[in-house]
């Protein structure tokens, strides 16, 4: 096993490592830029070294820098986290040179699997559904007609040239199709003057379901089920989920071997997740390979019991998975939401700033990896990612019944974040029922806003006494916290309580 | 002491005055000159605990850039604004504010990375400014008026706090 590790990362992602290493008796580095120097990951970690200036480019992208840490602390592996250089092949090579293990796949089949071409060759070859259709143009419109008869309709036309949705008919059906086939083409010719078009698959709603799997430097490579990612801004997963809803038992056997076989066709090694689009029918379409640990392995981590980090950790080591995949199925369910430091209210501006108080969520079922604390200043510099809030619990209601109960009691003054939009998200009947689909949310979003339930009785009158007696404890210029402020409200208990008594029956 | 307080919230806004009463060991609390069966106790130095007829409520405090002070209890957000007649900051806030001469502010912390209107130039309200950068993403500042742009107190590339003045727009 590994001595130290080098963490190339920051935020919750390198908090995440930091404890799984600390977990297996590893020695941790971390690293850092100029604005990070209080970051958490800097004050968790067994070393830390400065690398650079607040810019990504010039400190956590700089693969130089970072083989100079490794090699001057000695660190005998380094983990990528996700983002920055997870999915740059010269960072694998780079640890290869200076004779460091990378904790994740080769340099090799990073590049055979990561692009999205070169994963739906892959795909292809390993017999992965990918979206029916064809990139090469189709001139005859009864060849193309008796293709679309063969995928299945709806299906989609798309000019050559095209863009900007010029030249682009959805089919619904059979009969549709000559005269769609004439505007598209007639549409492509005036907007491009390229008449060509070709015929794609048209996919209603989909979903994003993703599959992880494992795979060791022996040859076994396993899956570890769904995760159900549908709920989407803008493309950016906020809310994910596992097992998903609408999988059954079947198709996760399905979608698992579909995904294992992508794995040994590309030679990967260690975790990486295979994303699929689902269509109403249950079909399932190859979108791309994440060929690094995902933002939300730990909605995986929690239906499986199983420590994602530590077994990368494990696998870059030369052990064997311990497991077969007959003996991992789901138990129980967990759900993850993304809070972003971003004010959902002012068009999702994002918020840096000083975290001024801050009440994070405990109890049954609830766990938060994050990597920000009070009295922390968020850098404005990097991705607005503060905490990831899972819960999980016997059935999907519970799991929500959790989170809701949890985002009431988690409280973050001084910068604005997101957790307005999760308790919408998880009051929409249709998230309750699990109707989602990738345009889910930004459908919701466009919607007038739901009536926000009104406040208990008395909350207004209890909020101006707060105000009353936060604004006198701080012009009376007393530290707050110290004796002296202390001893105003204790009068103001006793008071209330003589009062209670008086109004006891 | 007595307070008079503005509330803005779901209800919209409200004037109320609030009085903290202590004489020797006793304490007491009237709101609009009304006891109440109250107790309010400083959890954390931006946290209040408050029970009111056995109904119990936490906010959490911070105080805004503008002087106001904000409050969250759950799902819920108040600004509240201590009405000092002696003080001159809280006069600002009024209606009539797209005449005269606008500051325009930083709505967060971030790096000017573009600078698109000169001093001197003629704008239209809505019409960019500048650009800043924070987080990954470019916000766009618009002038909230038409009129011109008198001064520019940043330059490209310069790191600005929330809150501070970039451009003056007359």
């Amino acid at each position: 096993m590994f001595k130290k590790i080098l963490i190339a990362n920051r935020g919750e992602i390198a908090v995440r490592i930091l404890r799984a290493c600390r977990e297996l008796g590893i020695q941790t580095v971390s690293v850092y830029s100029e604005v990070d120097r209080t970051s958490l990951h800097v004050r968790l970690a067994d070393e830390a070294y400065l690398i650079g200036p607040a810019a990504s480019r010039e400190s956590y992208l700089r693969i130089d820098k970072l083989m100079d840490v490794a090699k001057k602390s000695g660190c005998d592996a380094l983990h990528p986290g996700y983002g920055f250089l997870a999915e740059n092949a010269a960072l694998p090579r780079a640890c290869v040179d200076a004779g460091i293990t990378f904790i994740g796949p080769s340099a090799e089949a990073m590049e055979a699997m990561g692009s999205k071409t070169a994963g739906k060759q892959l795909a292809r070859r390993a017999e992965v559904p990918t979206v029916p259709g064809t990139s090469d143009p189709i001139e005859n419109p009864e060849e193309a007609q008796a293709l679309a008869q063969n995928m299945g309709y709806p299906v989609l036309l798309k000019a050559i040239a095209g863009g900007g949705g010029k030249g682009m008919r959805v089919v619904p059906n059979d009969a549709a199709f000559a005269s769609a086939w004439r505007d598209a083409a007639s549409e492509a010719l005036n907007a491009f003057g390229d008449q060509r078009v070709f015929v794609e698959k048209y996919l209603i709603g989909p979903r994003h379901i993703e599959i992880q799997i494992l795979a060791d430097a022996h040859g076994r490579c396993v899956s570890l089920g769904e995760r159900e990612c549908s709920v989407q801004r803008r493309h950016q997963k906020v809310v994910e989920e596992a097992p998903s809803p609408v999988v059954t038992p079947e198709l996760r056997r399905k979608m698992g071997d579909a995904a294992v076989r992508l794995g040994r066709a590309g030679g990967y090694v260690n975790a990486g997740t295979v994303e699929f689009l689902v269509d109403a029918n249950l079909n399932f379409y190859f979108l791309e390979v994440n060929t690094r640990l995902q933002v939300e392995h730990p909605v995986t981590e929690q239906v499986t019991g199983l420590d994602l980090v530590k077994l990368q950790i494990a696998i870059a080591a030369d052990h064997r998975l311990p497991f077969a995949w007959e003996t991992i199925t789901p138990r129980g369910h967990a759900m993850e939401v993304r809070l972003y430091a971003e004010d959902p209210d002012n068009n999702f501006f994002p918020s840096p700033g000083k975290i001024i108080s801050r009440h994070a969520p405990t109890g049954p079922g609830i766990r938060l990896d994050e990597g920000v604390y009070e009295g922390w200043t968020v850098p404005m510099d990097y991705d607005p990612l503060l905490s990831k809030l899972i819960a999980w619990g016997n059935s999907r209601e519970e799991t929500i019944a959790r989170l809701r109960r949890a985002l009431d009691e988690y409280t973050i003054m001084g910068i604005r974040t997101n957790v307005g939009l999760f308790r919408r998200i998880l009051a929409e009947p249709e998230f309750l029922r699990g109707e989602i689909h990738t345009k889910w949310l930004d459908e919701v979003l466009a919607r007038p806003r739901p009536p926000v339930e009104p406040p208990r009785p008395g909350t207004e009158e209890a909020a101006l006494i707060a105000t009353a007696l936060w604004h006198s404890a701080q012009s009376n210029n007393s530290p707050p916290g110290s004796a002296d402020s202390q001893a105003t409200p204790a009068r103001w208990k006793m008071e209330g309580r003589r009062q209670q008594m008086d109004h006891m029956p | 002491m007595k307070f008079e307080i503005q509330l803005t919230g779901a209800k919209g806004k409200r004037k109320h005055v609030v009085e903290l009463k202590r004489t020797g060991d006793v304490s007491a609390v009237f709101l609009d000159r009304q006891a109440l069966d109250a107790d309010a106790v400083q959890i954390a130095p931006n946290v209040v605990s408050v029970m009111l007829g056995g109904q119990s409520f936490e906010f959490h405090i911070s105080r805004s850039t503008d002087g106001t002070m904000k409050l969250r209890c759950g799902a819920h957000e108040y600004i509240a604004d201590i009405i000092d007649p002696r003080a001159w900051r809280g006069r600002k806030h009024g209606a009539v504010e797209v005449e005269g001469r606008q500051e325009i502010l930083a709505p967060m912390p971030g790096k000017v990375v573009r600078v698109l209107a000169k001093v001197g130039d003629s704008v239209e309200a809505g019409q960019g400014l500048l650009v800043v950068e924070a987080m990954k993403m470019q916000n766009e500042i618009r002038s909230p008026k038409s009129g011109k742009v008198e001064r520019l107190l940043v330059k490209e590339g310069q790191n600005v706090n929330a809150g501070e003045v970039l451009a003056w727009v007359e």
